[in-house]
């Protein structure tokens, strides 16, 4: 019974976009005397998105803005995304995003080249694929694509830091795993700043392999023989929740400055109650918004951007409550 | 047995003149383990003087020991079964979830007194339930242990994800949990260290002195003279497996109070260090043999080990190779001893 009804609301759906999509398209080819094909406007193109992690509140932004962008620009949008971080989960996603053969798809990969066939594939048969937040290795894929300034990021991070730390101490990174482009890359623009403060002194990073237990235990190893230590930098949220929980065991909390990538709700409200002290913040929204932009520029038959880095924005307790900061954290729903 | 088999050795030492007492610590089972956990305590404290053997630290090992002291107290019980229980980081999950997610729906982060009792209670209850229905399986006969508690392992986890769409919950612990069990100390104990101190020196009493330890011991020994005994080796069975879960529920909540969250992506690998640790401490795998006071040191020797290279200041990828090499040698160790005995 509910398959059937449920089925039928599909097909009712169904009809009702390519109906929308005719009478869009009809709209368009209209309006643009001069557009051949595929070329034109990008009003009414059937764009998708599929994300690295449905509920995780980084692609949520990213959808919600891109939703409005593709809105506003009259297109066909809807978005989907793995339940997990993982290939076999978004590869069948994928898949059936293709047999629908969308004008246009972004994707933010799981993998840097498990998913390289499949996206070959779509965009031989004509689809503009904009690769946003992660990448993939093999360069003839994507016509643009977008990602945070990861290197940047731990730049403003070690500014950030330095600052709080009053430009002396011992300074330590604790991160997820070795060999992952976007937090080798923080890492990097991280150590590289702090050289330029000659009072601090950059440990070796430790990993923790994701697990909190593990970064609980570094950093209060890393205390007993650094008791100079006064910042750390987190790899990601699990990290920082141990790094939180080490230095609170120690007695340390809040003498011992937190950074911390991404301004997930979780992560706003360690920042509000002190476990945190700074969050670097990425723009998933400006990501968002600007691939759907490259996509129209593409539909219109414009230049587009090969390779966009978007900026990245240090928040403290201080300037949390200015609108112009607060408008970067994360959004758990639009 | 332990206690037979002393005897013997005594009795066979005794054409040399090495004092008596020497020769019974010798057969201890736990005393190379131990003597390998004093080395390195000497040599850290030696490479890193003031900073390694410290109040500070030492409190710090034991804190971030606890909670796995707790679950190899549990193993340590499975494995003299001659079992395996692989599922215990997401049974824990699991029993955090549960109690977690009562909590938010009472108070969050801001519960009382009441509500803190009632999750303890949830996560003991799911880890007592799941660790039971896991061993009743095992009872069976029809299908090993290391299979029963994979399959735990996967479905645990998934049951969690499915509760929680895979995301961990704000607000899953009270700040009174936290701020008794997790951060609280008395007369600079925290309440951690005691916790653990606690249950293994019950669990070590109940192994060594009870019949429920006698009758554990027994049916890794010979099952088969067990029940022919007529002990009923299913019930054992469930109520050890059932033993475990509970300790992993403990262990939840252990978690929630230091943590104050589910990390539901966090104990992927709780199974693999607590064996190792069980294993150090010179349980056998093929059961009938193991001690708590073994898993005691065998937990001491990776966080030793762990935090004095970060107090030395050596490369992380060391810190790994150094703790296998350290396992493969303390159990080879440990075997030639037996066989030298087994010999005498």
């Amino acid at each position: 019974m509910r398959s059937i009804r449920s089925r039928r609301r599909l097909l009712v759906a169904v009809g009702t976009v390519l109906a929308l999509g005719a009478g869009a398209s009809a709209c368009g080819s209209s309006n643009d005397s001069g557009g051949s094909g595929s070329s034109g406007s990008a009003k009414g193109k059937k764009v998708r998105l599929i994300t690295g992690v449905k509920s995780d509140p980084f692609y949520i932004t990213m959808t919600c803005a891109a939703q409005e962008e593709a809105k506003a620009k009259g297109m066909d949008f809807t978005a989907d995304g793995s339940a997990q971080w993982d290939v076999s989960v978004q590869r069948p996603l994928l898949d059936s995003v293709a047999a629908s053969r969308p004008d246009g798809l972004l994707i933010s990969p799981v993998d840097t080249s498990a998913l390289t066939p499949s996206l070959k594939q779509i965009q031989s048969s004509g689809t503009k694929v904009a690769l946003v937040d992660t990448t993939v290795t093999d360069t003839s894929i994507g016509i643009t694509r977008i990602s945070s300034d990861n290197e940047k990021g731990g730049r403003v991070a070690a500014d950030a830091l330095a600052k709080l730390m009053k430009e002396k101490g011992s300074v330590i990174v604790i991160s997820v795993k070795p060999g992952v482009s976007t937090t080798d890359a923080r890492i990097k623009g991280f150590t590289e700043e702090m050289g330029k403060y000659p009072g601090i002194k950059v440990l070796p990073t430790l990993y923790d392999n994701d697990l909190p237990a593990t970064a609980a235990s570094q950093i209060q190893s890393t205390l007993a023989a650094h008791p100079d230590l006064g910042g750390v930098f987190a790899g990601n949220t699990n990290t920082g929740q141990g790094i939180a929980t080490g230095l609170k065991q120690a007695g340390r909390q809040g003498a011992v400055k937190v950074a911390a990538f991404d301004a997930e709700p979780d992560e706003v409200a360690s920042l509000k109650s002190g476990t945190l002290q700074v969050l670097v913040a990425q723009d998933p929204a400006a990501i968002g918004r600007q691939a759907v932009d490259q996509l129209a520029g593409a539909f219109e038959g414009k230049s587009v951007t090969k390779s966009i880095g978007t900026d990245m924005v240090a928040i403290t307790k201080d300037n949390m409550n200015d609108p112009s900061v607060s408008k970067y954290f994360y959004k758990s729903q639009c | 047995m332990t206690a037979q088999s002393e005897k013997a050795a005594a009795a066979v030492g005794g054409r040399a003149a090495v004092p008596d007492w020497v020769r019974r610590a010798a057969t201890l089972n736990e005393l190379w383990t131990f003597v390998i956990l004093v080395a390195l305590v000497l040599f850290f404290t030696i490479a890193a003087p003031g900073k390694f053997f410290t109040t500070y630290d030492i409190t710090q090992i034991a804190v971030n020991a606890a909670i796995y002291l707790v679950l190899g107290v549990g193993m340590t019980f499975v494995i003299i079964t001659a079992g395996i229980d692989l599922s215990i980081g997401s049974v824990l999950v699991l029993a955090a979830v549960a109690a977690g997610e009562y909590n938010i729906h009472h108070g969050g982060a801001t519960s009382g007194w009441g509500t803190v009792a009632f999750c303890v209670v949830i996560a003991l209850a799911v880890g007592t339930a799941w660790g039971a229905l896991q061993g009743a399986v095992v009872a069976t006969g029809k299908v090993p242990p290391l299979i029963v508690t994979l399959g735990g392992l996967g479905a645990a986890l998934g049951i969690a994800e499915l509760a929680t769409g895979g995301q961990d919950p704000a607000g899953a612990a009270s700040t009174h949990l936290q701020n008794s069990l997790g951060f609280g100390k008395v007369l600079g104990i925290p309440w951690m260290v005691i916790l653990a101190a606690v249950v293994t020196a019950v669990f070590g009493a109940v192994l060594g002195g009870t019949r429920f330890g006698e009758h554990t011991l027994a049916i890794g020994s010979n099952p088969t003279a067990v029940r022919r005994a007529g002990i009923p080796v299913g019930r054992q069975l469930v109520k050890v497996y059932g033993l475990m879960g509970l300790l992993a529920g403990l262990g939840a909540v252990m978690w929630l109070a230091s943590y104050g969250t589910t990390s539901i992506a966090g104990h992927s690998t709780d199974n693999l260090k607590v064996i190792t640790a069980v294993v150090l401490g010179g349980t056998s795998l093929f059961g009938g043999r193991g001690s708590v006071l073994g898993t005691v040191i065998g937990v001491f020797i990776p966080a030793v080990l762990t935090t004095g290279l970060i107090v030395i200041g050596v490369q992380q990828y060391w810190q790994d190779v150094a703790v296998g090499v350290v396992l493969v040698v303390a159990v080879y160790i440990d075997q030639l001893r037996r066989k030298t005995r087994e010999r005498a």
